[in-house]
């Protein structure tokens, strides 16, 4: 008799329309607003991505307020990277108590990204930043280090120059 | 209601039942793409996602470069990016375009006839659908053949006029049994079957729960049932108006292989079910058939369940008759009742996964047609006791 009424009266159709109902007019009168989004998708080509925190981009190298290199050549994280893709040589700095990295390269393309390196220091001289759009022709792109302009490890890199957020 | 009928010439008929029909077709042919447009959007807002909303890649193809151009402005293109609107345009444009293909083994004749066979049983049922009971309004005089007439809210409003519905709606099945019997393939061949079975299954309720409006009403007119069951239902007989729109709602369903009750195109037993052999246009033949069956099903249901051009469903009408913008019956309201219901269609598939194939098929046999009987029999019970309704 209950399962005869179930069937009979459709609570359970009543229910799943219910919510998907909720769902549609959430994201319905929200889609085009800027400010507030229900819906789970991006527009990436065109609308920057939000990404998670803790999203584990490309390897940087922070300065301080002084702009002084943080990094003190402990050698960490060069000993810690599973591929070893980091490469530190150190020198003096005048005025300055500890050692300074006068070579710091990375070899992007080995790296795994698995933020050993970040974990390691204990100097918080390190961090992987947000930047994902990391494809280019040449195997050069990859290799990027404290010198030049292009591949620095200070700022977001030429690396991903293809990308589509920032073409023209 | 209905003006003095006026005396036509043949000529002056012709001509008028074609200005009516190119009409009638640019109406579905406006609402039906809508409608696919629509799917796609309230699909993707009922799951959180966006649904469409561009038909171009950022820089490939042609619309690439156009919209390069757009970019570089400083705007968002508008051409190719407008809510996904346009994608409308690039489907009409693909199913053209694409090759179409007949298998070598196929019954040539019956597989190039069987998708044009169910585009026409779809389309033609709109013949005796009424949009607006009389006149909509009449032609100036200086108009050359057909000055002086009435330009009527229904093609032809014939006496019998859910019959015809009825009867052409049901050839629609031909056209899917007799193309996937042409293919000469098993999946279209299982699929066919299935739809066979499928849809004379749920004729026999959803001809059952539109003799409840018959019974009660006494008349097979379409602009006499609209106007009976909108205006002229004793309080008693609503509860069987709104249990038979549900019944017959639910038969609507499976009568246009739409989502719940698609096991005909069941795509992950049966590759695309019956017309997996066919592409092109003749593949848009079935693609709009299905599309044009939800508008038949919204319209019928909207018309003698909704109260059709009357505002108040189920027979409520009396309610807010003498209001002055609302109790006026109008074609919007018409066309408002079937928007919202094509919308219900695609909410519901939304919702609702598939049936097993004989959970379908028990619940046309064991419940469906016994609960139209009783409700039959209920609309019998409230004709017996009213007196006071209309005898044809």
């Amino acid at each position: 008799m209950k399962n005869f009424l179930k069937t009979l009266i459709p609570v359970d159709i009543y229910k799943g329309l219910k919510l998907t109902g909720t769902h549609f007019m959430k994201v319905f009168t929200t889609a085009n607003r800027r400010k507030v989004k229900m819906h789970v998708t991006q527009e990436y080509p065109e609308v920057p991505v939000k990404l998670a925190p803790r999203f584990r981009g490309r390897l940087t190298m922070l300065k301080d307020e002084q702009g002084e290199i943080k990094c003190v050549c402990c050698l960490a994280c060069e000993k810690i990277c599973p591929t070893q893709v980091i490469t530190i040589e150190s020198g003096k700095k005048e005025g300055r108590k500890t050692k300074i990295p006068t070579r710091y390269d990375f070899e992007m393309e080995r790296c795994i990204f698995c933020e050993f390196c970040v974990e390691s220091c204990g100097f918080d001289s390190i961090i992987l930043n947000h930047q994902f759009e990391l494809a280019a022709y040449n195997r050069e792109d990859f290799s990027i280090g404290m010198l030049g302009k292009d591949q620095n490890m200070f700022e977001l890199t030429h690396v991903g120059k293809f990308s589509y957020s920032d073409e023209d | 209601m209905n003006a003095a009928p006026v005396t036509m010439t043949l000529l002056q008929t012709c001509v008028m039942a074609v200005l009516q029909a190119i009409c009638v077709v640019l109406f579905v042919f406006i609402i039906v793409p809508l409608t696919i447009y629509a799917e796609r959007k309230v699909l993707g807002f009922a799951q959180d996602r966006l649904g469409a909303t561009r038909i171009a890649g950022h820089r490939v193809g042609l619309t690439g470069w156009l919209n390069r151009g757009m970019w570089r402005m400083g705007k968002v293109p508008f051409l190719s990016y407008w809510r996904g609107l346009p994608m409308l345009v690039g489907d009409i444009a693909k199913l053209f375009l694409k090759e179409d293909i007949v298998p070598t083994k196929a019954d040539r004749a019956i597989f190039l006839v069987a998708p044009a066979l169910s585009l026409i049983a779809s389309v033609v049922v709109f013949a005796a659908v009424s949009f607006y009971p009389g006149a909509l309004f009449t032609f100036p005089k200086i108009v050359p053949i057909i000055g002086g007439l009435p330009f009527n809210g229904c093609i032809t409003d014939m006496n019998v006029g859910l019959l015809f519905i009825l009867g052409i709606a049901s050839v629609g099945v031909y056209g899917i049994v007799l193309g996937a019997w042409a293919s000469n393939s098993k999946y279209p061949l299982l699929g066919g079957l299935r739809s066979g079975a499928q849809i004379v299954s749920y004729e026999v309720p959803l001809t059952l729960s539109l003799l409840a409006p018959v019974v009660l009403t006494g008349t097979l007119n379409f602009n006499k049932m609209t106007l009976a069951l909108a205006t002229e239902m004793p309080l008693y007989a609503v509860p069987i108006l709104f249990v038979s729109f549900f019944v017959y709602f639910t038969c609507g369903f499976a009568e246009t292989n739409r989502m719940p009750f698609d096991m005909p195109e069941a795509e992950n037993e049966l590759v695309a079910g019956f017309h997996t052999e066919y592409s092109g246009m003749r593949f848009g033949f079935f693609y709009l058939a299905e599309y044009i069956n939800m508008v038949v099903v919204t319209a019928i249901a909207s018309a003698f369940f909704l109260g059709g051009p009357y505002l108040a469903p189920f027979g409520l009408h009396r309610y807010i008759m003498h209001v002055p913008f609302l109790g006026a019956p109008n074609g919007l309201w018409f066309v408002a009742k079937m928007i919202l219901l094509l919308f219900t269609f695609i909410w519901v598939r939304g919702t609702i996964p598939r049936y097993r194939y004989d959970q379908v098929m028990a619940v046309a046999w064991k419940y469906l047609i016994p609960f139209t009987l009783i409700l039959v029999l209920l609309a019998a019970m409230v004709r017996y006791a009213a007196p006071a309704l209309p005898v044809a």
